[in-house]
């Protein structure tokens, strides 16, 4: 976000408090939503759950559309809408809501510097993996980004999308590399954060922060989805330190939703 | 092409050259129709010839027009009996010829029959025809609306030499860009009677919802006359993309956004005996327009009616009185709610004026919605100036106006019945009254400056 639109979020947010009434849109959960969209969405309801800030999860067929960004998810509190993570953040932390606020300055540029890892490295990897891969894009991303809509429309954005991340992907220099060195890539890391973790509760000992909300997102969400192959959760489970981190956040703050994580619980314990 | 032969009849002579016929036998009383049979004779590089019994017609300077064609246009001469109805017959043929809109000149030239091939008593009409050129450009730039474009057109008449169209026209902006490809064929004989094909991407900007849509599609749509009535039946699939103008635009506006496809089949019918499109003097018009869509694909799914209804009479001192009444209403089918393209919109200084630009009606923070029903009347009084200055020439392209205008635009809520219907449209009523200037611009376009006062004006209304 531009410093002047960070400015103007700020002012206006400072005026009123946090609305019952905040809600969170994501595409169609059954059938629409992807695994990027579908962790990108996870992370910001940590984050606010992590808060102690109520959202109610609304799910629409044109949320990507809705979004002033174009990414998913945003919020819509009061007259206001913010889409993705770190505006999200800047936010709440104007109306006084922050996580990060007890961190000095060196904790804070590596929080900033493992997110960083997290967009850069997993969520370019889930994106990859969703469309750039002919037989994922072909039997699962297609259909479900086009399911809401009627033929010829919907072959149309489906392949406008595919053609758009992979240009991005060839941008970010990503376009080359095969489907191995992206799950070592993802292994890379995983490794990474788990050395980071450690045995400590959360990445900055006792207080959860945006960098928990983060990494429980998506790697909650690439454990408990169905690709064509398992290889990528296959990665993940071989740190035992980052599944326990899923489970205690999931166990502390998404309790009482009984059926908001489905499968969850079920498919954690069995690992 | 030729020489230069006189264009336009002169005042019919009541003496025409002796065919045998006296002027007093004009007023006989018609004879009943015989079918002149019709030869076609010579056919070769642009000269096309008919014969019947009495009058052999040729047509010159023919390029690519297909004779087939030309046929049914001059058909009409070989029915006149005498030198005065030749000389009637061909003028109208000669406007019907214009009417296909693919000569740039045509003259007529009658003649006795000569030469070895004469008739007995006959007649040679002669057409003589210039055709268009096969392919004309265009170019224009317009600035406007804090956007300038630059407009390229290209036409081609008489694209397969049966006064079919194809034109192309493309717009590039400083915010937008937009194309579009039609294809008109009329039936030979019939040119009442036609076809076109459009393929298009426009986009537009709405600054009153704050919303922007871009429209791509095709349609294809089929005129015909029926005793009176003309009609229209039409297929159009569009793919349309809503989005939100500025980042202030309120959440209803915002929740729109996106895209969708609506397949739709629209029907219209439509009498005119109006003088003039633009200050009609006499006459009335009625339109009835009705659309369905989503029977053949696409997510939209709806059904909307609307009508025109005008009527115009000249009263004392050269003055106009024209009532017009409008009205419509769009009916979703099945659960999903209407879209805010497809919805009425109501105000402003082609409806309603004294209110701002499609301002009326259901609105959500400022940004206007639209309505599923509206209802919309106007009364109008033309009259020349006051004192008529410039009278016979500057001064006739101005009137004065006096204008009561009045509209509702509203949801409906389709549990109730009709008689609820009605009421909620006759509730909120909005009206204004005022008088001004109105000045006609060719045959086209009017402009109007207008001291008015609304009334009934509603929350939310600008």
């Amino acid at each position: 976000m531009t410093l002047v639109a960070e400015a103007f979020v700020s002012q206006m947010a400072a005026a009123e408090p946090w609305p019952e009434s905040a809600t969170l849109y994501q595409p169609l959960k059954e059938d629409q939503i992807l695994l990027s969209d579908c962790a990108s969405s996870l992370a910001v309801q940590a984050y606010l759950r992590m808060c102690g800030l109520p959202v109610q999860v609304v799910c629409r067929a044109n949320a990507e559309y809705m979004s002033p960004s174009g990414k998913i998810p945003f919020i819509h509190v009061g007259n206001q809408v913010v889409s993705e993570l770190g505006p999200i953040v800047q936010f709440t932390k104007a109306k006084g809501n922050s996580l990060s606020d007890g961190l000095d300055d060196i904790q804070r540029a590596e929080m900033k510097a493992y997110m960083e890892l997290v967009n850069n490295m997993l969520l370019t990897a889930e994106l990859y993996i969703q469309w750039c891969d002919d037989a994922t894009a072909a039997e699962i991303s297609r259909p479900r980004y086009s399911s809401p809509y009627s033929w010829p429309l919907s072959n149309i954005l489906a392949y406008q999308k595919q053609w758009e991340v992979r240009r991005k992907m060839n941008a970010v220099g990503w376009g080359g590399k095969t489907l191995e060195q992206v799950y070592e890539d993802v292994n890379q890391c995983c490794q990474a954060l788990s050395q980071r973790l450690g045995t400590q509760p959360y990445f900055f000992n006792k207080q959860p922060t945006e960098l928990d909300a983060l990494v429980f997102g998506h790697l909650f969400t690439i454990l408990t989805t169905r690709l064509t192959s398992t290889e990528l959760a296959e990665r993940i489970k071989s740190y035992s330190n980052l599944l326990s981190f899923c489970r205690r956040i999931e166990q502390t703050y998404f309790e009482d939703k009984k059926n908001s994580l489905k499968s969850s619980m079920i498919l954690l314990i069995n690992v | 092409m030729g020489t230069v032969h006189a264009k336009s009849l002169d005042p019919l002579p009541m003496h025409g050259r002796d065919l045998g016929v006296h002027p007093d036998d004009l007023v006989e009383p018609p004879e009943p129709e015989q079918e002149s049979k019709q030869e076609i004779l010579e056919n070769k590089d642009g000269h096309f010839c008919v014969c019947s019994r009495d009058v052999m017609s040729h047509v010159n300077g023919l390029g690519r027009t297909k004779e087939d064609l030309l046929g049914y246009e001059i058909s009409e001469v070989f029915h006149a009996k005498n030198l005065i109805d030749v000389m009637k017959k061909s003028h109208i043929a000669r406007q019907r010829l214009l009417r296909l809109g693919i000569f740039k000149e045509v003259e007529v030239l009658i003649d006795t029959s000569e030469g070895s091939d004469a008739l007995p008593n006959g007649l040679d009409v002669t057409f003589e025809v210039t055709e268009v050129k096969r392919l004309t450009g265009s170019y224009n730039t317009m600035v406007g609306n804090n956007e300038g474009s630059m407009v390229l057109g290209v036409k081609l008449p008489n694209t397969f030499g049966r006064a079919e169209k194809l034109t192309f026209q493309f717009s590039y902006g400083t915010k937008e860009t937009s194309y579009g490809l039609s294809f008109f064929k009329p039936q030979p004989g019939h040119f009442d009677r036609n076809l076109t094909l459009n393929m298009y991407k426009v986009t537009g900007q709405f600054p009153w919802s704050s919303l922007k849509e871009t429209d791509r599609g095709g349609s294809a749509e089929f005129n015909f006359p029926l005793g009176m009535t003309n009609h229209t039946l039409k297929w159009e699939g569009v793919w349309r993309e809503l989005g939100c103008l500025a980042r202030s635009a309120s959440f209803a506006v915002r929740e729109e956004s996106g895209h969708s496809l609506k397949s739709a089949l629209s029907h219209t019918v439509s009498i005119d005996s109006r003088n003039s499109a633009i200050f009609p003097s006499r006459g009335a018009l009625l339109r009835i327009n009705q659309e369905l869509a989503g029977y053949t694909g696409g997510d939209a799914s709806f059904l909307k009616e609307d009508f025109e209804l005008q009527l115009n009479r000249r009263l004392f001192w050269d003055s106009v009185l024209s009532a017009s009444l409008w009205g419509g209403m769009l009916c979703p089918i099945g659960r999903q709610p209407s879209c805010i393209a497809d919805r009425f919109y109501l105000g402003g200084p082609t409806s309603v004026r004294g209110f701002g630009m499609y301002s009326i009606g259901p609105q959500s923070e400022g940004d206007y919605l639209g309505g599923e029903a509206y209802w919309a009347g106007g009364l109008h009084l033309y009259t020349p100036l006051p004192f008529r200055p410039g009278k016979g020439g500057f001064g006739d392209l101005f009137r004065t106006h006096f204008f009561l205008n009045a509209g509702n635009l509203c949801n409906l809520n389709y549990g109730d019945g009709p008689r609820a219907h009605l009421q909620k449209l006759a509730e909120c009523l909005r009206w204004s009254y005022g008088a001004g200037i109105v000045l006609r611009l060719g045959n086209i376009a009017r402009l109007e400056l207008n001291y008015c006062v609304p009334m009934g004006v509603q929350s939310g209304d600008r």
